[in-house]
């Protein structure tokens, strides 16, 4: 079944080479996330029901990586759907080519078909090759309208994207290192087996290899000051590569929790890791803050919010007490499943008036009732205000901060999340004010099963604020014992 | 043969300073063949021997790779790369080349004593390479952002990406063969999009300085 996964993406990209009706194009993508979707859904329910699935030999799949699997699949299908409605209105305004398209969704299934094949491997090598494939997939992408801003933030996407992942590498090699003399030779690398030994794993080596893990895939996940790609690469890649790579964020944090869960093991306390990612995280959130703060483009300003919370996931993570480790694995479904509805809904704000400045946004209310009012609500969400899903989550990894007796820690953390709360507020809501002064832009919403997307996800997002869903809960909780080694 | 694997890995270590004291951009690409003939030869000899000894093909394999990649192919890529953007010399560092080797020199004192402290280093034999490797790495990172030029950027990530394979060649016989053909995989397609997204820049800003990228800020 597992395979499936791998190898429906690949017939997708085939499919594609071959056909060059758009209209054709459009529905293989469509059938092909659907059945992803179909198969995720089905593997979820084996993982619930025995715990992990092994298959090919070098396939693994346990309720951690599928969690952020099943991110990655919805985000898949969202992206899908709202790619159609998208994809013909920038071919109607001209800003992309008809033949471009095929390009567009050739790469859009090789970049799905790496992430996958990160989060289903149990070898650290391949899944850190896989990872560096998503960069390399997605680079193109990012610099698909191809002007000179475009191509900036490709560059940049490269070339940190493939440094950070370099660094990564020198970790992964570290860790190979640590495990020689115990593992056999057809163990090397084997997350299964390095968790199993990880006692006896070599202490000063295995922390070396954190902290170059830490660095690597950090810059993957978007934790600063390693972070300067993100808003680049999310204002200027397509509306749907833009959620698509928010969803990245998680697979290298994925990366990092695997190795945080042999490391700590292999010390016998989280102090080690703890601190490290306590760091990383307050100071992404920090940056984030300031940049949210002083920002002039929503598309930025959703990016440094993507990067606050990863920090937030970080510290999460770094406090390691089962609420804290249960707050993020929370947190990071949660944060995927709104920042996803946010970047949708600024894509239709985006085709709908032409531009990124948010002091040239009036009205939106007005102009696009739906989008408007769930871009404003899904704002609230973000920012965390309940009842929705953020807030829950937010919430268990405060608790957690003050429950470990991190108490000015706790003070700091709160304090920044006020402050990206006021920064949102002051900056953002200046767009919902108004009226449009130029008369050229019609009321109206457009790409209609796009805001249908956006409004389920709107839907998911305050029923889960509300209560957990038990499969979901006793997926996190798995997947929290894996992390804490239980 | 310890001896021949510190000479060889204290002249891959000098090659990296070779590349930073380089000005031009034809002479990076020569450098930087060199320094992955080295690293071939040193996976070579380790190949040699662990068929002799314990009858493993993968080294060897490996090397072959290397050498079609690294010696061959790359290289004359680049160099047609940099024939088709690169109308006029200029000077293409920051800093000027003495203050660059010192910074070199610290890169590797600074590696030695970071790794003074674990048990890598006190375990013998091993010692030197494993600190000559991580500075190559590191002073790939410095050649990065000591070049202003998109060529410049791409040689100092190859210079990263050897500094990386050496250091798993000389600490662990090498990497799993599945993982080593996957990087080299990711590596070729690296530097090929690196080279498109290099014609592009040529073609938008009119030159491959990436002091122009600065579109994008705050």
């Amino acid at each position: 079944m597992g395979l499936y996964l791998l190898a429906i993406p690949v017939i997708a990209v085939l499919l594609f080479a071959f056909t060059k009706k758009n209209r054709i194009q459009h529905r293989i993508s469509l059938s092909a996330s659907t059945l992803l979707t179909i198969t995720g859904a089905v593997i979820t329910r084996d993982v619930l029901r025995f715990g992990s699935l092994q298959f090919g030999g070098i396939f693994y799949i346990d309720s951690l990586s599928i969690i952020v699997l099943d991110i990655v699949l919805v985000a898949a299908l969202l992206v899908s759907v709202y790619s159609v409605g998208y994809l013909e209105t920038e071919i109607k305004h001209e800003k992309l080519s008809a033949a471009k398209l095929r390009i567009f969704y050739i790469l859009m299934y090789s970049f799905l078909f790496t992430m996958i094949l990160a989060l289903i491997v149990k070898n650290m090598g391949i899944m850190w090759f896989a990872i560096e494939a998503t960069t390399l997939s997605s680079a193109f992408l990012v610099g698909l309208y191809n002007n000179k801003q475009a191509i900036e933030a490709a560059w940049k996407y490269v070339i940190i994207g493939s440094v950070g992942i370099a660094i990564a590498l020198l970790g992964v090699i570290f860790l190979h290192l640590s495990s020689i003399g115990v593992l056999e030779s057809q163990q090397y690398l084997d997350w299964k087996a390095l968790y199993h030994h990880s006692k006896a794993l070599n202490s000063s080596i295995i922390r070396l290899a954190f902290l170059f893990i830490l660095v690597g895939f950090g810059t993957k996940a978007g934790l600063a000051p390693m972070h300067t790609w993100i808003p680049d690469a999310y204002s200027q890649a397509p509306t749907p590569i833009m959620l698509l790579s928010g969803v990245l964020l998680n697979s290298a944090m994925y990366a990092i929790l695997r190795t945080v869960a042999i490391v700590n093991r292999n010390m016998g306390s989280s102090l080690f890791t703890g601190r490290l990612l306590m760091a990383f995280g307050i100071l992404s959130i920090l940056t984030a803050a300031i940049f949210i703060l002083t920002q002039k483009d929503y598309k930025r300003l959703l990016a440094y919010s993507s990067i606050e919370h990863m920090g937030i996931i970080a510290v999460g993570i770094g406090v390691f007490t089962p609420l804290s480790v249960f707050g993020a694995l929370f947190h990071m479904i949660n944060h995927s499943l709104t920042k996803s509805m946010l970047f949708l809904s600024s894509g239709n704000l985006h085709q709908k008036f032409d531009t990124k400045q948010i002091l040239k946004i009036k009205g939106v209310l007005k102009i696009l009732p739906v989008t408007g009012t769930v871009f404003l609500l899904g704002l609230f969400a973000i920012a965390g205000a309940p009842p929705f899903s953020v807030f829950a989550s937010e919430f268990t990894v405060i608790a957690s901060i003050f429950n470990s007796k991190n108490i000015f820690f706790g003070f700091v953390f709160v304090l920044l999340l006020a402050t990206i709360f006021a920064g949102i507020a002051v900056n953002l809501f200046k767009m919902f004010y108004g009226d449009n002064e130029s008369g050229d832009i019609q009321p109206g919403e457009i790409n209609i099963p796009g805001t249908v997307c956006i409004t389920l996800l709107f839907v998911v997002i305050t029923v889960t604020g509300l209560f957990i869903p038990k499969g979901m809960q006793n997926l996190i909780l798995m997947a929290q014992n894996i992390v804490m080694g239980v | 043969m310890s001896e021949l694997f510190n000479s060889l890995s204290i002249l891959i270590l000098l090659s990296s300073f070779i590349l930073m004291a380089n000005k031009r951009v034809k002479s990076y690409i020569k450098t930087f063949r060199f320094q992955s003939f080295l690293i071939a030869f040193a996976a070579g000899i380790i190949g040699v021997k662990s068929i002799l000894e314990e009858g493993r093909f993968d080294v060897l394999l490996v090397c072959l790779v290397i050498i079609i990649l690294k010696v061959i192919y790359i290289p004359n890529l680049l160099n047609k790369m940099q024939l088709n953007v690169e109308y006029k010399v200029e000077k293409d560092f920051i800093l000027n080349i003495p203050i660059l080797i010192m910074g070199c020199c610290a890169i590797v004192m600074f590696t030695y004593f970071s790794l003074s402290g674990t048990d890598i280093v006190s375990r013998g034999a091993i010692n030197n390479q494993i600190v000559n490797s991580i500075s190559l790495t590191l002073i790939g990172l410095f050649f990065m952002i000591s070049r202003k030029k998109a060529i410049g950027q791409i040689i100092g990530f190859l210079e990263i990406e050897n500094g990386l394979f050496i250091t798993a060649l000389y600490m662990t016989g090498g990497m799993p063969l599945i993982v080593d053909l996957g990087t080299f995989i990711d590596l070729l397609t690296a530097v090929m999009i690196m080279g498109v997204m290099v014609f592009r820049i040529n073609e938008k800003f009119e030159s491959i300085n990436i002091d122009k990228l600065n579109n994008l800020k705050g």
